[in-house]
């Protein structure tokens, strides 16, 4: 065991040293993080600089327009920039708000059902079950979905006509909006459970028994006093599962086929069963192309968006937790 | 202490993977899946037979992906299915043998014969529906099906059939010709292509401009099969690897190699005939 | 008007939580409205269902993937085969999984505790406390895909070479180094919390107690916080792993050029760190039909293997648990 007490010069360590040295290593993750910042937002500036603000707009085919990026960048002059992303946002939208809205109301029936009405045996269930769903890893859930969801939904829920009605423009095989929306749902519930629980938990008693004493049914007292009580760790949570669905890249990429698409509305009903593309699998699935200048600088404009998205749902999220403590809740 | 052990059982785990045996030349390589049969079986036969010290190692990622790997050094070498275009500076081309790209539809489907435009036709989206080809006894949308970028497949198809128009956006493209037939196999309104060596196995090929997608019909110079095609091996220029050169040499010329190409699907375009 | 109130008997103190038998829990929805009834039917059926759809994944991978896992492939690297059954295994996949779990925590661990420590113990600046809670925040935030891109950008760099291969003065950038660098990152914020909550259960007089004897903050910490800590911190490093093992983004985009490992020169073992590799999610990945591979079978029982990893992993982090709370708590 090392003397830590050297008589003639003091401790080994003394506490300014140490104070320092945690304080550098602090500073560097700060910095780090930074870094990682600027140099994103560098890396995607000539994308943003050519395209300007029509970026983010509408316009031709993003398959095409990546193809053309790429393939400009191999001759080395005359680099080629234009982009219209508008397809992968609005996928990301309508994937991202589907699976959130539907994991919403899930997460908080069950969420009240562990905190609430489960007997003693069902949330010694639930809750590992709950932990297990949260931790299986996203390309095992892309593997369920591309070799069982999908050729079901292709197989067995596409019918003829519905295929007819769009041929040309794209093939129902059941890579789909509706694929991805239920498997990200599955992904981001449990992470929504747990926050609400830790909400719903953390609400004063003694609210909930002066209501209980007034002959409210616990039904009622739980949602009209506890969910209203804990509606910031329900905003957490939402937040938090909203930054999480929308850096969801490689469970999408395998359940998102092969062509950038964005599900039209105006189809009808059938566009649950279009192909879908969202912004983060896109750099996945271009990955290839981070040789080509220009192409680089696509796919860090399209980090740089997920970046600056996800930062500001998650500080939200965290922002919102930190509201919580005044309800006396930690999480 | 923990420590010490910790990094000794690392150590020891890695060493599970370095390979036993001394000596041996591991040849690095990587690209076309249409090419992949062929090049597996020429890859055994050779260990087997030939030199027991050269191993392969092949990843088929597509042609494209391959030539990009050789020229930045993460294979020795690449197969390819299309011939060169100005992006592939720094590799060299070399024949190996023949191939054809076959136009497959499910055996459902009684379609026998189709043509160049008609198929050019369905993977740009004009033609959608299988009753717009006679002969078919179909009613159902055409789900076309293809190759992604990655592949030299790719490649060859646009510039062959589709005169380097993109596919439209109906295509469903795959990673691997592998995959097409299974797309093909399940779906009674597929129509897909893969090359001469994925053949069978479930699905039916058609006559091309009435020319069947047979080894005996495939021929580059003179044009039989229209959709016929050579298959490259990839090295990077000015690179002198012996034991790659001696492979390359016996598989282009030895009759046994010959033979090989033949049974796996290939056409042998340079070997020496078998004597009897 | 009586002259004091009678207290009623001290019976056990009132709750909020289900009933103990459940008896109770019958009875008292039968008095509900119909509305409410239904809620608490809903309830029960979407319980049910999150167990359903668990159980569905696990047996689902169990069955396919015993179907297909045959020992052998745990020990065979992959090899160019044709058909599923002559290509082998991935025994190269897995080991470098656990390379890759196992640099990526040696990374994240004492800079993960360093920080918590810094935060908890020490803390000042105010401001820059407050910018650190911020930034271990968004970093456990940020898409593994954005981390992914940005290892591209710091190992491609020249001062950085020597971290993977270099051919023609052109840096691949992706090696074991790399991907377990930017891994590290994606477990720091679980150990970073998971240490502070640790040390903030520690009551002061312990701290206090210390000092009284003359130790500095530092060896408090490092003898006896942090020691006390143990379960936390490794409750942390657990989770860590667990999303380390289970990150396939920063896999396919940092290391995964290939299938099995291939060495770039120099000595042993830094040679098969410096080159790429594979781990058993970019083997899924790349089995599945999204990948190059089209070997939905070995797909299905690598999928199996890192589902159990997955378990034993959270296993082990409910072990800590129980044994943390039967060791007990500080008395205050």
């Amino acid at each position: 065991m090392e003397e830590e007490y050297l008589p003639e010069y003091g401790p080994k360590w003394s506490d300014q040293r140490a104070e320092r040295m945690l304080g550098a290593l602090v500073c560097a993750v700060v910095g780090l993080l930074l870094a990682m910042i600027i140099t994103v937002f560098a890396r995607a500036w000539p994308s943003f600089a050519h395209n300007g603000l029509a970026w983010f707009g509408a316009g031709g085919s993003v398959e095409e327009q990546l193809n053309q990026i790429y393939l400009s960048g191999l001759s080395g002059a005359n680099y080629v920039y234009t982009f219209h992303g508008w397809q992968l946002i609005w996928s990301t939208m309508l994937i991202t708000g589907g699976a959130v809205t539907i994991a919403l109301f899930c997460s908080l029936f069950v969420s009240v059902f562990i905190v609430e009405f489960a007997p003693e045996w069902m949330r010694n269930i639930l809750q590992p079950v709950v932990r297990f769903l949260a931790s299986v890893p996203s390309v095992i859930y892309g593997l369920l979905g591309v070799l069982v969801i999908v050729p079901f939904i292709g197989n067995h829920l596409v019918t003829e006509p519905q295929k007819a009605s769009v041929a040309g423009v794209i093939s129902l095989s059941g890579y789909s909006l509706l694929a991805a929306v239920l498997i990200l749902t599955v992904m981001i519930a449990p992470l929504m459970v747990s926050i609400f629980s830790d909400g719903l938990r953390a609400v004063r008693p003694g609210w909930l028994e002066g209501s209980l004493a007034l002959g409210v049914n616990r039904w009622r007292t739980t949602w009209k006093i506890a969910v209203r009580t804990a509606r910031p760790a329900i905003v957490a949570g939402t937040v938090l599962a909203v930054a999480r669905a929308i850096g969801e890249a490689v469970m999408l990429a395998m359940v998102s086929g092969s062509v950038a698409f964005a599900p039209n509305p105006a189809d009808g009903l059938i566009f649950i069963y279009e192909p879908s593309r969202p912004l983060a699998p896109t750099i996945v699935k271009n990955i290839d192309s981070l040789g080509s200048p220009p192409a680089n600088a696509t796919l860090f404009a399209i980090a740089a968006v997920l970046l600056f998205s996800a930062a500001f749902f998650s500080l939200a999220g965290w922002v919102a937790r930190r509201a919580m403590r005044k309800y006396g809740a930690t999480a | 202490m923990r420590i010490k052990s910790l990094a000794i059982s690392v150590i020891a785990l890695v060493a599970l993977a370095v390979p036993a045996s001394a000596g041996a030349v591991t040849l690095i390589g990587s690209g076309s899946v249409a090419a992949q049969p062929v090049l597996e079986a020429l890859f055994k036969t050779y260990t087997k037979e030939v030199n027991h010290k050269v191993h392969f190692l092949y990843t088929a990622n597509g042609g494209n992906a391959g030539v990009k790997d050789v020229q930045n050094g993460t294979s020795q070498f690449a197969g390819q299915a299309r011939t060169p275009l100005p992006s592939d500076a720094g590799t060299t081309y070399i024949k190996m043998f023949l191939d054809g790209l076959c136009i497959d539809v499910n055996p459902k489907n009684k379609l026998s014969n189709i043509s160049i435009q008609q198929t050019h036709d369905i993977y740009r989206g004009l033609l959608t529906n299988w009753n717009q080809l006679p002969g078919s006894g179909l009613e159902t949308t055409i789900d076309p099906v293809g190759r992604d970028t990655n592949g030299g497949t790719y490649n060859f198809f646009l510039q062959a059939v589709l005169n380097n128009e993109l596919p439209s956006s109906n295509v469903n493209a795959l990673t691997a010709d592998g995959l097409v037939v299974n797309a093909v196999k399940q779906d009674p309104s597929a129509i897909g292509y893969d090359g001469l060596a994925w053949q069978g196995k479930g699905q039916k090929a058609l006559k091309v401009n009435g020319v069947p997608c047979v080894s005996s019909k495939i021929s580059v110079e003179p044009l039989k099969y229209p959709l016929s095609r050579y298959l490259f091996l990839v090295l990077p220029t000015g690179v002198n690897n012996p034991a790659l050169t001696k492979f390359i040499d016996w598989a282009r010329r030895d009759p046994v190699a010959g033979e090989v190409i033949a049974k796996a699907g290939g056409v042998p375009a340079f070997n020496k005939k078998a004597k009897k | 008007m009586e002259s004091s109130v009678a207290t009623p008997p001290a019976g056990p103190p009132p709750r909020m939580g289900p009933p103990k038998s459940s008896n109770d829990a019958v009875e008292a929805s039968a008095a509900w409205r119909l509305s409410d009834r239904i809620g608490l039917a809903i309830c029960w059926a979407l319980g049910l269902l999150f167990c359903a759809i668990a159980v569905a994944i696990v047996l689902y991978l169990m069955v396919k993937g015993l179907a297909y896992l045959k020992p052998s492939m745990l020990v065979t690297p992959a090899t160019a085969g044709f058909s599923q059954s002559q290509s082998g295994g991935f025994s190269d996949a897995l080991i470098g999984t656990l390379i890759v779990a196992v640099m990526g925590i040696s990374i994240a661990l004492p800079i993960g505790i360093g920080v918590a420590v810094w935060l908890v113990e020490y803390g000042r600046p105010v401001a820059l406390a407050r910018i650190a809670e911020s930034t271990i925040e968004a970093i456990a935030g940020i898409p593994s895909i954005v981390l992914a891109l940005f290892g591209t950008v710091i190992f491609s760099s020249t001062a950085l070479g020597f971290l993977s291969r270099t051919s023609e003065g052109v840096v691949f950038g992706r090696s074991f180094f790399a991907a377990s660098a930017m891994l590290s990152l994606v477990a720091l914020p679980l150990i970073v919390a998971s240490t502070r909550e640790g040390l903030n259960a520690i009551p002061h007089h312990v701290r206090e107690a210390s000092y009284a004897i003359g130790k500095t903050k530092i060896a408090t910490t490092r003898r006896i916080l942090l020691p006390a800590a143990r379960p936390q911190v490794a409750t942390g490093a657990m989770l860590g792993l667990g999303r380390i093992i289970g990150d396939t983004a920063i896999i396919v985009v940092l290391l995964g050029a290939t299938q099995n490992f291939a060495p770039v020169g120099g000595a042993f073992p830094i040679n098969y760190l410096r080159g790429a590799g594979t781990t058993l999610t970019n083997f899924v990945y790349e089995a599945s039909p999204t990948g190059n591979l089209n070997q939905p079978e070995k797909a299905y029982a690598a999928a199996f293997v890192l589902l159990l990893m997955v378990l034993a992993l959270n296993a082990a982090v409910d072990v800590i648990h129980r044994r943390a709370r039967k060791v007990g708590t500080w008395s205050s």
